[in-house]
């Protein structure tokens, strides 16, 4: 009886954990080890970034495994279809380097494609359908990273092997997946493709449900034997093609073929000592993301607290500035002249800084900002090892589920990456053949006061990736936090115009001041993704370990050995 | 008794004790709605695409307009009004209407098709993402019109629609959206 009784324990215990409601969970995002960290945004993924690390792969090694896994563990983000930045500094590298497999418009693109005959942007087109698919530069760029940075004792196999693996034996649906399946469940009803994968009986998949991709294992398996040519050439490049103009898209066999990925310098910054390495155009964000650095520098931070209304305000304020230098300056440099060194000078950033009141709020320094809001929809992980290896990358295919297009048969969701063009004519970020639209990704790495590896750090949110990463940053570095803490804090945003945007746990004893200093507010969520999602590593020389830091925003989760 | 039997039957009873609604009565006695439908959202939230799935698996006869107002139902020919509530911003946004537009148009639309003898059936399918300060707005405005309502339990954690319905509103909980079916269609009468 006693045994009868156990298994009766056990069976209601077990229903009730499944059935019961999953808070937002704070406990194990963090991770802590010795010999390396990988810290991104499904746990499955940081333990495949490790794996590779035991096997005696390096940072890249382990950063592409990673890379590839997240495409399988995070669809709805991030996959064969899209693009992003990577940013590598090896030990041995004088300066960091910048990988850049942004998306590309196709070659039949042009500044119009998006209006109507009435003159008007067609409702949906930059976002959804064939049109809004840029030309993918991920497995491109991953292996790219992997053969000229790689440690060369792993195999391409030995690397997307665990990728396959996922596909195969399927992804486990979280709450936060069941919440974004929901939310863009109009856009995957409307593609029968996407609808057989990431629907369940026409329904969302809920909490406890497993996703099955063989077709993307397919894919990977391809990529495994024929590299980069699996995707870019041959019967994927074809049915890529078939698939996209079918919805309406003018994507071809040459645009795939002739994408290219850009090796840039990174740009560069110092914030109290500690030099800050990220991706240049065409992302707009590590330029802004050292410029923002640069005007707080001009101020003393610690004393003017943490979470007080004089904090939210200068935060609020120098953003609202950078912003505007973001409307008016920013492009894809290599179709646009962009003043990288001004915007990234300590004595610009003085002149700015004088501008700031802190005891009032100014007025909007530009009319508005006529970029619209990029999706939140990126990733983003970071890797490091004890060598003081370090990777940082953030790639996305754009919305939740990108343009909604799936390649069927190949089991991947292809970028509505046009929609962060602007799309009419006549903006240093309009459509034009080859350019790549403008991001705010920005994978960054910090070195030490004495030249040492010493963070790794990136998010996700669109035009709040830069002031996040900024924040925690600070957050860091002011104010010495831990890297799990630093994450965790209440975020702040503002844009050019607008309300100040305050995640829901900012101190209630805080929002009268902000009030008072002229700040129209917007409580935003308790944690809310809408702020990003932190991924990063910190070395803690004296203790010789690394700190990995990961967000509960999201379903992030660090791992280490 | 043996011993297996006893074990089988206890097994029996803590699986009903823990899965009611698998084995439950349904709080709607019997059918109060007739076919053809229209199905509206109230919040623009994609929700009304899954409700949309739903009725259609359903095999219910309906059509569905996400933005009827009041004066649409004259031509609308439909004997039931299906709301599924749930604010969304970026529908909202994609909608070209503001959140107090949409609360007008909401109660005007449950105005008018009360006033023409319609039955109205509520339904609350995102769960715990559909609530919140906007979400809450229209639920507050749409359920006192109900006659009848569905809710996804974990959206009435803090037993909103459980207040709002009191004892005059029926109100049946499901578990899961997949489960939402069985129930709206024992609504409408064959």
């Amino acid at each position: 009886m006693k045994r009868l009784t156990l298994a009766l324990v056990l069976f209601v215990a077990a229903l009730g954990a499944v059935s019961a409601q999953l808070p937002v969970n704070l406990y194990g995002r963090a991770a802590v080890g010795a010999n390396g960290v990988v810290a991104a945004a499904k746990p499955e993924a940081s333990q495949v970034g490790i794996d590779i690390l035991k096997k005696g792969g390096n940072a890249v090694d382990a950063a592409v495994a990673t890379g590839f896994a997240l495409g399988v563990l995070e669809p709805n983000a991030t996959g064969v279809g899209g693009g992003g930045f990577m940013i590598i500094k090896m030990k041995d590298m004088a300066e960091p380097v910048v990988i850049d497999f942004r998306e590309m418009a196709p070659g039949k693109a042009t500044p119009t494609m998006y209006l109507g005959s009435d003159g008007k942007v067609i409702p949906k087109s930059t976002y959804e359908g064939g049109l809004s698919v840029g030309v993918p530069g991920e497995v491109k760029g991953l292996l790219y990273a992997l053969e000229h940075y790689g440690s060369g004792k792993l195999t391409r196999a030995d690397i997307i092997q665990p990728a396959i693996q996922w596909a195969l034996q399927g992804i486990p649906v979280t709450v936060n997946l069941e919440s974004i399946t929901k939310d863009n469940f109009g856009k995957l009803v409307q593609y029968e493709n996407g609808a057989q994968i990431y629907l369940k009986d026409g329904l969302p998949y809920e909490v406890g449900d497993v996703i099955y991709n063989p077709d993307l294992a397919k894919t990977l398996a391809k990529i495994v034997k024929e590299g980069e040519d699996a995707v870019y050439k041959g019967e994927i490049a074809q049915a890529i093609v078939d698939e996209v103009q079918k919805r309406g898209g003018i994507i071809t066999l040459d645009d795939l073929a002739n994408y290219q990925v850009k090796i840039r310098k990174a740009v560069e910054g110092d914030y109290r000592g500690y030099k800050v390495y990220s991706v240049p155009p065409a992302s707009s964000g590590g330029t802004h993301l050292v410029e923002i650095l640069n005007i707080l520098e001009n101020f003393d931070v610690k004393k003017i607290g943490f979470e007080t209304p004089q904090a939210a305000h200068l935060w609020s304020e120098i953003l609202k500035l950078t912003f505007a230098d973001r409307s008016k300056y920013m492009g894809d440099t290599d179709f646009v002249k962009v003043p990288l060194a001004g915007l990234t000078s300590k004595d610009y950033a003085k002149e700015q800084a004088a501008r700031i009141d802190l005891n009032a709020s100014m007025n909007p320094p530009q009319a508005g900002d006529p970029y619209k809001y990029e999706s939140g929809s990126t990733t983003h992980f970071s890797v490091m090892d004890k060598e003081g290896n370090m990777v940082a990358v953030t790639k996305t295919i754009n919305y939740f589920f990108g343009s909604g297009v799936v390649i069927p048969g190949w089991g991947f969701i292809m970028n509505d990456e046009m929609d962060d063009f602007v799309a009419t004519p006549g903006s240093v970020n309009s459509v034009e053949p080859g350019k790549r639209p403008l991001s705010s990704m920005s994978p960054t790495l910090v070195l030490d006061p004495q030249g040492r590896s010493f963070m790794t750090i990136g998010s996700p949110g669109a035009t709040r990736i830069f002031p996040t990463v900024a924040q925690v940053i600070s957050n860091v570095i002011d104010f010495g936090f831990p890297i799990q803490e630093a994450i965790l804090a209440p975020r702040v945003y503002q844009a050019a115009s607008g309300d100040l945007q305050l995640e829901g746990r900012y101190p209630v004893s805080a929002l009268e001041g902000v009030k008072k200093l002229g700040h129209n507010v917007n409580i935003r969520g308790d944690w809310d993704a809408y702020f990003g999602g932190v991924h990063a590593i910190v070395y803690d020389y004296d203790e010789g370990l690394l700190y990995g830091g990961a967000d509960p925003r999201r379903d992030g989760q660090a791992a280490a050995f | 008794m043996k011993r297996s039997g006893r074990i089988v039957i206890i097994v029996a009873a803590v699986m009903a004790a823990c899965l009611p609604l698998s084995l439950a009565a349904y709080n709607l006695k019997a059918p109060i709605a007739a076919q053809p439908a229209l199905l509206t959202s109230v919040g623009q939230s994609a929700d009304v695409e899954m409700a949309k799935a739903i009725m259609g698996r359903a095999k219910l006869s309906f059509t569905m307009d996400s933005l009827v107002k009041a004066q649409g139902l004259a031509s609308a020919n439909a004997k039931t009004l299906i709301i599924v509530v749930g604010g969304s911003s970026k529908g909202l946004g994609a909608a070209g209407i503001s959140a107090d537009a949409e609360l007008e148009r909401t109660k005007a639309l449950l105005t008018e098709a009360k006033k023409r003898g319609m039955k109205i059936i509520g339904l609350h399918i995102g769960g715990e993402a559909r609530r919140g300060e906007l979400s809450d707005r229209f639920i507050n405005a749409a359920v006192p019109y109900c006659d009848y309502f569905i809710v996804v339990e974990e959206g009435n954690n803090d037993g909103l629609f459980t207040k709002l319905c009191g004892t005059k509103i029926p109100l049946d909980t499901v578990q899961k959206i997949s489960q939402v079916g069985e129930p709206l269609a024992a609504a409408f009468t064959k």
